[in-house]
């Protein structure tokens, strides 16, 4: 146990090594179902820096997530035939974007901020809707072949899903690190204390908007990966992906799983996936369970499934009477 | 003529459902502070109610009677229950509490009623047309655009000059100190909660005849009604007014002269508002 | 606690493992559906799925497909591509289905069917109307055995060369199956009649599928210069249109109307004498068309069981179920390889006729029907009359025009 507590990262190998391993025992749809948690886990994990780390609660990531997804389409579509260059595009695009409007909103606070980024948000959806040109309109950008993957001199066809998997863990992995490097940093300090108390770290001499600003084109870039892979992954890129109800399922999975924890989003991600796989089982009203699940969640576990969890585990480690 | 003359009044009679409904939020928002997702499923419910009872009774005007007031019961238990433990936390965790009961309510209508689109015909008197120059207007739709400002106003005396109306308004502006002249804020903010549902149950049964009824509802009116709110001024009824007519005819004209751009009208308007005067246009400075 | 999480891991592992496992027989043949189960479409899902269940109840009874019993499994797309992708993947890798059916949106069935080449599974289209997925995007493993585009406006077009309108426009729903509609009819009219006018693309009105206000769509109509609209509304959005253009003057007589899909049993039931009389409307299937036996029988079943006359919705389900049955006869076997091998130049006689789907575009050539709305005392719902029929091989385009080059 003390072992763990010192070395926090030896967990995080574990469960990198037995999502590595995932596809070889699970059915070809667990693999399916696998890749859809870690996709929407990088896009949950990345409005979590907003929400839990800065206490910014944003209603239009979902812009940036289907913008990734576009960025990626069109690149296939009009440019070269490489992943790499459709992720870095989708990086690139959703940052940009993220950028252009983040400036504007984050001079708000509070609700007036939840409320930009979602007309933002919805904005951004008009254009995927109405484009028909450029975008598809409603019906989105599909028909678009998935290049073979060039890694390490092999080549891999993606149309198994295993072996897509492989890479939506690879480029998901590499986003969670970088999520966590921008934590763990200095920075990352900052932007708590941005959440707890604006003014005081204004009076310490820290720009707040710069601060957010930064905040929010990481998190835009990276829902902008999460949308690419979702995109890739899906075979087409659709408006609904930049809808408001969209976003809603990123806070959804967040407090689910828990805002206050760095991992929280992905388990939540996971238990959402999961529980629609078994309760769409027995019936097609799943989102009863999950409107209330979600109410009982911030009634009762605001800390969400994840956050409670370990605050049970450290005090019955601890010894304290709960 | 008849063209720009029908824009106005299908303009005026959207504009008139939103403004009742919006009615609700603004008042909820400016007395509790509570901004709640769950307004547009609470319309929805209030449309399905009056189908309901126009199916078991046969009578429109049972349905709009009824319906809200079982709706507005509904509201009490959620706001008791659900909303007041949540008062004294963060605002985010109101919007999500209610983001919650939003999914529950709009995945339960479709579990009791089906997932299909429903037909109500309006009441046999509003039913029918009336001759405009050329071309006709539904009678139902002209009925909306005389009730919603009716409503309005009767509102609108209600807060200015009855003693319950003053209690209201002096609640919303400081809390504490109405506590402390002996006002009950939390049977207060009930009542007040319940008011904004049944508001958003009228306006949902007023809408039954208007457009179909289905699953969808409560999602796009919910999204409408907080950019009124907020372009109006969150609290205001003039606010809620004004930025319910503005939606409405950015809705009609806007369909027939800016086809490609009419979706996103309301989401631009709506962050120009933010961005240079956040407190709405007949917002008090909060 | 190290062996903590790695007991914890296995767990989760092994549950996942558990709800990931789809415990096939290899004994029943599996058929997925497809079709728009919530929403303003959800009728056509509802009837399309009576219909297959009439089809299979029927198959069962006679033994089955080569001996083995047909289980059915159906989804809602909900009428969005990237939930139509999910769901038929769940399908193929969870149910473990022999082949999919349905798709009611042309928006999904664009979406899907490039997948289907991915996943090697036989697609058989039965309301999904865009060229495309027989015609640019055709694939080995997706058929149509319902009408298109193409064909439906071929007869719309014939028709409306014969009206006296001169000027058009249409009202459509805001995705590839309302502007394809318009854009294979001005394509088609202009050649049947070169003087026909057509409003440019910002005059017309095509709606967002979810919208249930069409009163500014009808305004902006009626006030403009067309004096000739087609409109290829369907499901909900039709029947919306129709109560509200109703109320605002829209059939008052001065303008021609076609309705592409307007003979739905599902919008008729739902107008009943909100829908206009003398207006030309088409349909996929029309169950006063003809009067053979096959025919005859199939609505006597429908009325029967479900006391709806079917539709075309219906129709279509049933219909590509005694089409696959016909091809695993054919094959003797439902390997899926050998299945699509089948279903190719598969002519089979269906209430609606003998349809043939052609080798090289998968595209059914199947007759149609349009008529005129009309009361009759004794329906519930307008019928058509008079019904003016085209045979399959008028109204289907060669396919060197279709752009499709599978072969």
């Amino acid at each position: 146990m003390s072992a763990l507590s010192r070395r926090p990262w030896i967990a995080g190998l574990v469960l990198v090594a037995a999502l590595l391993a995932a596809p070889f025992v699970l059915s070809m749809y667990g693999v399916i179902i696998l890749t859809e948690i870690l996709t929407m886990s990088l896009f949950a994990m990345s409005f979590n820096l907003l929400f839990g780390y800065t206490g910014l609660l944003s209603f239009g990531q979902a812009g940036f997530f289907g913008a990734g997804g576009y960025f990626a389409v069109l690149t296939l579509l009009h440019g070269p035939q490489s992943l790499w260059a459709a992720l870095a595009a989708a990086m690139l695009g959703s940052a940009l974007l993220a950028l252009a409007i983040g400036w504007f909103c984050v001079r708000l606070d509070e609700i007036y901020f939840a409320i930009l980024t979602l007309g933002f948000g919805m904005m951004l959806f008009t254009v995927a809707h109405n484009w028909r040109s450029v975008t598809g309109g409603s019906d989105g950008l599909g028909s678009f072949s998935i290049p073979e993957l060039s890694l390490f001199g092999a080549q891999l066809t993606l149309f198994n899903p295993k072996n897509f998997y492989f890479l939506v863990l690879f480029v998901v992995v590499l986003g969670v690190l970088l999520l966590l490097r921008v934590v763990g940093s200095p920075f990352g300090l900052l932007l708590k204390a941005t959440r707890e108390n604006s003014n005081r770290v204004a009076f310490v001499g820290a720009n707040v908007r710069s601060v957010r600003l930064f905040a929010f084109v990481v998190a835009g870039a990276l829902a902008g990966v999460g949308g690419a892979l979702f995109a890739l992954f899906n075979r087409i890129a659709s408006p609904e992906m930049l809808h408001w109800a969209f976003s809603g399922k990123a806070v959804l999975m967040t407090i689910l799983g828990g805002s206050g924890v760095f991992l929280g989003p992905a388990v939540g991600a996971a238990i959402f996936f999961v529980l629609e796989h078994v309760i769409t089982a027995f019936t097609t009203n799943w989102m009863i369970f999950l409107g209330a699940i979600l109410v009982v969640l911030v009634l009762l576990f605001p800390k969400g499934v994840l956050g409670s969890a370990l605050d049970l585990a450290g005090r019955s480690r601890r010894g304290r009477n709960p | 003529m008849e063209g720009f003359l029908a824009n106005v009044l299908n303009g005026l009679s959207w504009g008139m459902l939103l403004f009742l409904i919006s009615m609700g939020l603004t008042t909820v928002f400016g007395v509790m502070g509570v901004l709640n997702f769950a307004h547009g499923s609470l319309f929805m419910l209030g449309a399905y109610l009056c189908m309901q009872f126009v199916r078991w009774v046969g009578s429109f005007w049972v349905g709009l009677l009824l319906g809200p007031p079982l709706v507005a019961v509904l509201s009490v238990l959620l706001e008791r229950f659900l909303l007041r433990p949540l008062y004294g936390r963060d605002v985010s965790f109101q919007l999500l509490l209610t983001f919650g009961v939003m999914l529950f309510l709009d995945d339960g209508v479709r579990l009791i009623w089906g997932a299909a689109y429903h037909v109500v015909n309006p009441p046999q008197i509003l039913s029918g047309v009336i001759p405009l120059f050329s071309q006709t207007y539904p009678v139902y739709r002209l009925f909306l655009v005389i009730l919603g400002p009716l409503v309005g106003i009767a509102l609108w005396v209600f807060f200015a000059f009855t003693r319950w109306g003053k209690i209201l308004r002096a609640a919303a502006m400081d809390r504490q100190m109405a506590e402390i002249v002996g006002v009950r804020v939390p049977l207060l903010f009930t009542a007040v909660f319940a008011f904004g549902a049944w508001l958003a149950a009228l306006g949902g049964a007023l809408a039954a005849p208007h457009q179909s009824v289905g699953p969808a509802m409560g999602e796009r009116i919910i999204i409408e009604s907080f950019i009124v709110v907020v372009i109006g001024g969150m609290g205001s009824f003039p606010g809620a007014f004004v930025g319910a007519l503005i939606l409405g005819f950015l809705n009609s004209f806007g369909t027939t002269l800016m086809p490609d751009v009419q979706m996103a009208l309301p989401y631009i308007l709506l962050s120009v508002v933010l961005l240079t005067r956040p407190r709405g246009i007949f917002g008090e400075e909060g | 606690m190290k062996k903590r999480w790695v007991v914890g891991l296995l767990v989760i592992g092994l549950v996942l493992m558990i709800a990931g496992s789809g415990i096939a027989a290899d004994k029943p043949v599996k058929i997925g559906f497809v079709y728009i189960m919530s929403g303003p479409f959800a009728t056509y899902g509802q009837f399309a799925k009576q219909g297959a269940e009439l089809a299979i109840d029927e198959i069962n009874q006679a033994g089955g497909i080569n001996g083995g019993k047909v289980e059915a499994f159906f989804e809602d797309s909900t009428g969005k591509p990237d939930v139509g992708i999910r769901v038929i993947r769940k399908l193929v890798y969870e149910n473990g289905v022999d082949v999919v059916m349905g798709l009611d949106s042309s928006g999904v069935a664009s979406a899907v069917a490039p997948v289907m080449k991915e996943l090697k599974t036989p697609l058989i289209i039965t309301h999904a109307a865009t060229p495309d997925v027989t015609g640019t995007n055709c694939n080995r493993y997706t058929f149509r055995i319902s009408l298109n585009i193409n064909q439906n406006i071929a007869m719309a077009s014939t028709i409306a060369a014969d009206m006296k309108a001169k000027t058009w426009t249409t009202a459509g729903p805001d995705y590839s199956f309302g502007h394809q509609s318009w854009e294979y009819f001005q394509k088609y009219l202009a050649k049947k009649k070169p003087d026909a006018l057509f409003l440019p693309t910002a005059d017309v009105a095509f709606a967002p599928a979810a919208a249930t206000d069409f009163s500014a769509y009808v305004t902006k109509i009626m006030n403009s210069k067309a004096d000739g609209v087609l409109i290829s509304l369907w499901g909900g959005n039709l029947i919306d249109f129709v109560r509200q253009a109703g109320d605002l003057g829209f059939f008052d007589g001065k303008r021609e109307i076609l309705m592409t899909l307007g003979a739905a049993t599902e919008v008729l039931y739902a107008l009943k004498e909100k829908m206009p009389e003398g207006l030309w409307v088409g349909t996929r299937y029309w169950f006063q068309a003809n009067d053979t036996p096959l025919n005859k029988a199939f609505v006597d079943a429908y009325f029967k069981r479900f006391n709806v006359y079917p539709s075309y919705n219906a129709h279509g389900a049933y219909g590509a179920v005694k089409t696959y049955a016909a091809a695993a006869a054919k094959a003797k076997s439902v390997d899926k390889e050998k299945i699509v091998d089948a279903l190719e130049g598969l002519s089979i006689e269906l209430p609606v006729g003998k349809i043939t789907i052609r080798p090289e575009d998968h595209q059914a050539v199947t007759d149609g029907v349009w008529g005129k709305t009309a009361a009759d005392p004794r329906m519930p719902i307008r019928i058509l009359k008079p019904i003016r029929a085209f045979a399959g091989k008028d109204i289907t385009p060669p396919v060197g025009e279709t752009g499709c080059t599978m072969k």
